[in-house]
């Protein structure tokens, strides 16, 4: 029967060693060093809030020392009476007719190192790569910006608009009930820097996306804060293999990335394995059950109409039903990034 | 007394001798190399979509090739355990058949394989001088199947086109000017082939498409070299798509020799010369679609060719919402009330778990998501491959398999309306992409002519005459099959549903109290129809369908309809 539990879709459930991704934009300037090692929360980017085109005309004594390469930071020149103009400091966005197209712009804000790693790659303008030397849970989806924090984890059954106070500020909370727009609101607002859900509807993402959007364009900013996003949009509990990782991590320093989305873990915590031959329910009238894996259950006719490939799972509640495979999942132990 | 000529529609497949009998697949790019002795007993085809895997069992029974198994799982699951599943369950059924085919003898792995594999649309920056060069250039990449984020310097600072070429998910730069280029493209011409320069630069791996006179000096001098491919430039006018050298070099460079849309074009063209049928395919998946014509002709030696059209569009994917009005379609074709916000949920789930919510409603809901992305299908390639003239609709994709097979026939009735009769069959067990990837047309044929029935899962012949009076008595059929005979009274307004099993085919004479459409205009029509799970479908609708506006009367109105051809709807 164990040959036949590949049936079932197996999803990661820790990544080692993840390689992430820190977008950049064209006219950030990249303070780290490719090789360097990092630890979370040291500054490696600053990004420009407004970024600005400027076109400048190429300095009389750089014109003899070839084009620079795109996204080459150019140091800014002062104007010389009747000579030069002058140009701010800037990113080379490419350099043509003897003019240079820079991007500049005022008001930079820091991008911090999300965990401890080393800087591996860095495309200018575009991302920040780094190799985090800690595993990552992984998500579906990161909402607003990467971010670290203590991680908290508050009770099943709390009440977000009541457990979410000051006392949090500056960690990562774990909300396991309903969570909706207004409560990541009230997290925000409580100085928390993120949050980690099972699931979260489309209406309370785009609230938060509308939010997130003001922020940006205030000029005195919150601070940085992301909403990692475990599953889909319907609500849903943490599988237990995720309340375990979560409940092994719980007070230590995690971070929220985007690019892929995880929850980075510290590397010296003592992390619980998922068991093989557990399966998740995660469709239909028993989803957010377990159990394990029996075997095929055939092709079966669910209510509908439709014919699907069932397996036959002896839930964790001790009955044994036939469920639509394309309903089950299980998690594999530790899969490698990329 | 006008008519359509009886044989028009013909049968489905398997009316046709094979071309040859003792017809063995030739391997794809991917398939397992296997002794000789086993090819010409038995073979696998696996499509591995974007949320499908799909398995087949093919083997020889008396000479000819059969479908002996066939499943479908979840993206993610372990082909060689799908196979060895449909191996055990043969070995079940039919031990004798599984004995002869030597199913104890070799190791699954050593079994020769067809391996088509759905490539999911990825993301390609377009910039042009103009914003009349970025039109063609875009319609011809999303028509190859590429998600398209575009710009022009006319329009767009380069800042603006740098950010855009350099957002995540974009994995290609098309760069393009007429040739010659405009006089108003001249000029820009250079400095657009620098701003590429500067955006490869920063994007090590980057392919670079240049499309036409663009200079290619400033990308070679480009710190980190990128992968440059010239291709032709922009030509033609719109509604020549199909037939762009662009847009076929483009969807080339998307996909590669396995890819199942590409392949599917291929099986349309066997299917086209091996029936004499023109043939479409409408095949819509989790992560694009595709429309497929092929037409037969004679060819040069005195056999018959096929023409084949292809235009993938990648916005018909089965759950994409995120396309002005997506949502509200399918809210339209969906015959359950559910509020929006829950509905957007529920389609947004579907999207990222394609597998999940199989039963009750989720069913019905995949239903309307199938109806809205045939419909965005069909709008986007009627302008270039125009909307009728087909003997045989044929649905490809997971999203067919994931409704009963006589509501997939409805859901063609419901929104493939045009005057005329149509024999609509599924591609049950995912043959057909796998099939195409087998290089040699004669093999290809060959073995679609070899497995004839089993192919394709016929669901029956929709007749949609137009111009009938709504909620009249409309006129009479006359069904003739192997010498039974059968008269309905025709109304106007609904459906009429006709028994005949697959396999059976007959004669079917109309004759109208008007004169509507039906192809040509007439009182009297006879007709070849074939039978499937659904039967013959008369569809005296309207030409457009026009359903109430008020929401709770289309919903009852539709559910009517939908509850005649998937009764286990209520269940």
């Amino acid at each position: 029967m164990t040959g036949s539990l590949e049936l079932v879709p197996a999803r990661a459930l820790l990544v080692p060693r993840p390689r992430i991704r820190l977008e950049l934009q064209p006219g950030d300037r990249v303070t780290a060093v490719v090789g360097e090692a990092v630890h979370v929360g040291e500054v490696v980017a600053e990004r420009i809030r407004d970024p600005r085109l400027v076109e400048a005309v190429v300095p009389r004594d750089g014109a003899d020392q070839g084009i620079p390469l795109p996204g080459t930071w150019v140091p800014a020149e002062h104007a010389l009476a009747g000579r030069h103009a002058g140009a701010p400091a800037g990113e080379l966005l490419f350099e043509h007719g003897g003019r240079r197209r820079l991007v500049s712009g005022p008001h930079p804000d820091r991008l911090h190192a999300p965990a401890d790693g080393r800087v591996v790659e860095v495309e200018p303008g575009v991302a920040l790569v780094m190799e985090i030397d800690g595993p990552g849970l992984v998500a579906t989806e990161l909402l607003g910006e990467p971010h670290w924090g203590r991680l908290v984890l508050l009770p099943e059954e709390s009440d977000p608009r009541l457990a979410l106070d000051v006392a949090l500020a500056g960690a990562v909370v774990v909300l396991p009930g309903r969570v909706d727009a207004e409560a990541l609101a009230r997290a925000r607002a409580m100085g928390i820097r993120g949050a980690v859900v099972a699931s979260l509807a489309e209406r309370d993402r785009r609230d938060l996306a509308a939010s997130a959007a003001r922020q940006q364009a205030g000029l005195h900013r919150l601070a940085p804060f992301g909403v990692l996003v475990l599953g889909g949009y319907l609500r849903r509990a943490f599988a237990s293999a995720v309340r375990s990782t979560l409940d092994a991590a719980s007070g230590a320093v995690v971070g929220l990335v985007g690019d892929p989305p995880l929850l980075l873990l510290p590397a010296d915590r003592q992390l619980p394995l998922p068991e093989l031959d557990q399966i998740v329910v995660h469709g239909g009238p028993e989803a957010g059950r377990e159990g394990r894996w029996l075997g095929p259950g055939g092709i079966r006719r669910v209510r509908g109409g439709i014919t699907a490939e069932t397996g036959l799972v002896a839930l964790d509640d001790g009955r044994t039903v036939a469920i639509p495979i394309g309903e089950l999942e299980r998690f594999a132990v530790l899969v490698a990034n990329g | 007394m006008s008519h359509v000529e009886p044989g028009t529609a013909e049968p489905l497949v398997g009316t046709r001798p094979a071309s040859s009998p003792a017809a063995v697949p030739a391997p794809s790019a991917r398939a397992v190399v296997a002794p000789a002795h086993d090819r010409e007993t038995a073979f696998f085809t696996l499509d591995h979509g974007t949320a499908t895997l799909a398995g087949a069992l093919v083997g020889r029974v008396d000479r000819r090739w059969r479908l002996l198994a066939a499943t479908a799982l979840p993206a993610g699951s372990n082909p060689d355990t799908l196979l060895g599943l449909l191996v055990d369950r043969l070995r079940s059924a039919d031990p004798a058949r599984a004995e002869a085919i030597g199913s104890r003898a070799e190791p699954l792995a050593a079994w020769p394989r067809l391996v088509a594999t759905s490539v999911p649309a990825a993301t390609l920056a377009v910039i042009a001088a103009t914003e009349r060069t970025r039109a063609r250039l875009e319609e011809a990449a999303v028509g190859a199947g590429w998600n398209v984020v575009a710009g022009s310097a006319e329009r767009t600072d380069p800042l603006a086109l740098t950010r855009l070429a350099t957002r995540p998910g974009v994995v290609a730069l098309l760069v393009g000017v007429a040739d010659p280029p405009d006089a108003d493209e001249r000029d820009l011409a250079a400095e657009l082939a620098v701003a590429a320069a500067g955006i490869a630069a920063r994007r090590p791996g980057m392919r670079v498409f240049l499309a036409g006179p663009v200079p290619d000096a400033p990308l070679l001098d480009a710190w980190r070299a990128p992968v440059i491919v010239r291709l032709p430039a922009p030509a033609g006018a719109p509604g020549e798509l199909a037939a762009s050298t662009l847009r076929a070099a483009l969807a080339a460079a998307r996909g590669g020799p396995d890819d199942s849309r590409c392949a599917l074009a291929a099986a349309a063209g066997s299917l086209a010369r091996v029936l004499g049928l023109r043939v479409e395919i409408l095949e819509i998946g989790v992560s694009g679609a595709a429309r497929v014509v092929a037409s037969p002709g004679p060819a040069d030696d005195g056999g018959i060719a096929a023409s084949v059209q292809i235009v993938e569009v990648p916005d018909a994917a089965l759950f994409r919402m995120d396309r002005p009005g997506s949502v509200d379609r399918i809210d339209y074709w969906f015959t359950q009330g559910l509020d929006r916000a829950r509905l957007r949920d529920r389609l947004a789930e579907l999207a990222i778990a394609p597998w999940s919510d199989l039963d009750a409603d989720g069913a019905l809901l995949r239903g309307a998501a199938l109806r809205g992305a045939v419909e965005r299908l069909l709008a986007a390639t009627d302008p270039v491959l125009g909307h009728g003239g087909v003997d045989l609709v044929i649905g490809a994709g997971g999203a067919w398999s994931a409704v009963p097979a006589p509501a997939a026939a409805h859901i063609v009735a419901d929104v493939v309306r045009r005057p005329g009769a149509v024999q609509v069959a599924i591609d049950h067990a995912r043959l057909l992409g796998p099939i195409g990837t087998i290089a040699d047309d004669a093999g290809r044929d060959a073995l679609v002519a070899g497995l004839g029935e089993d192919l394709l899962l016929p669901l029956g012949t929709i007749v949609t005459p137009r111009g009938l009076r709504p909620n009249r008595p409309a006129g009479r059929l006359v069904l003739e099959t192997r010498g039974a005979r059968s008269e309905v009274e025709l109304v106007a307004g609904g459906f009429t549903l006709v028994d005949l099993p697959p396999g059976a085919s007959g004669t079917a004479e109309l004759a109208f109290r008007g004169t509507p459409e039906l192809g040509p205009r007439g009182r009297r029509f006879k007709i070849a129809v074939s039978g499937g799970l659904a039967g013959l479908l008369l569809d005296l609708r309207d030409i457009p369908l026009r359903l109430p506006e008020r929401p709770d009367r289309r919903r009852e109105l539709l559910g009517t309809w939908e509850r005649a051809l998937w009764p286990e709807r209520d269940a």
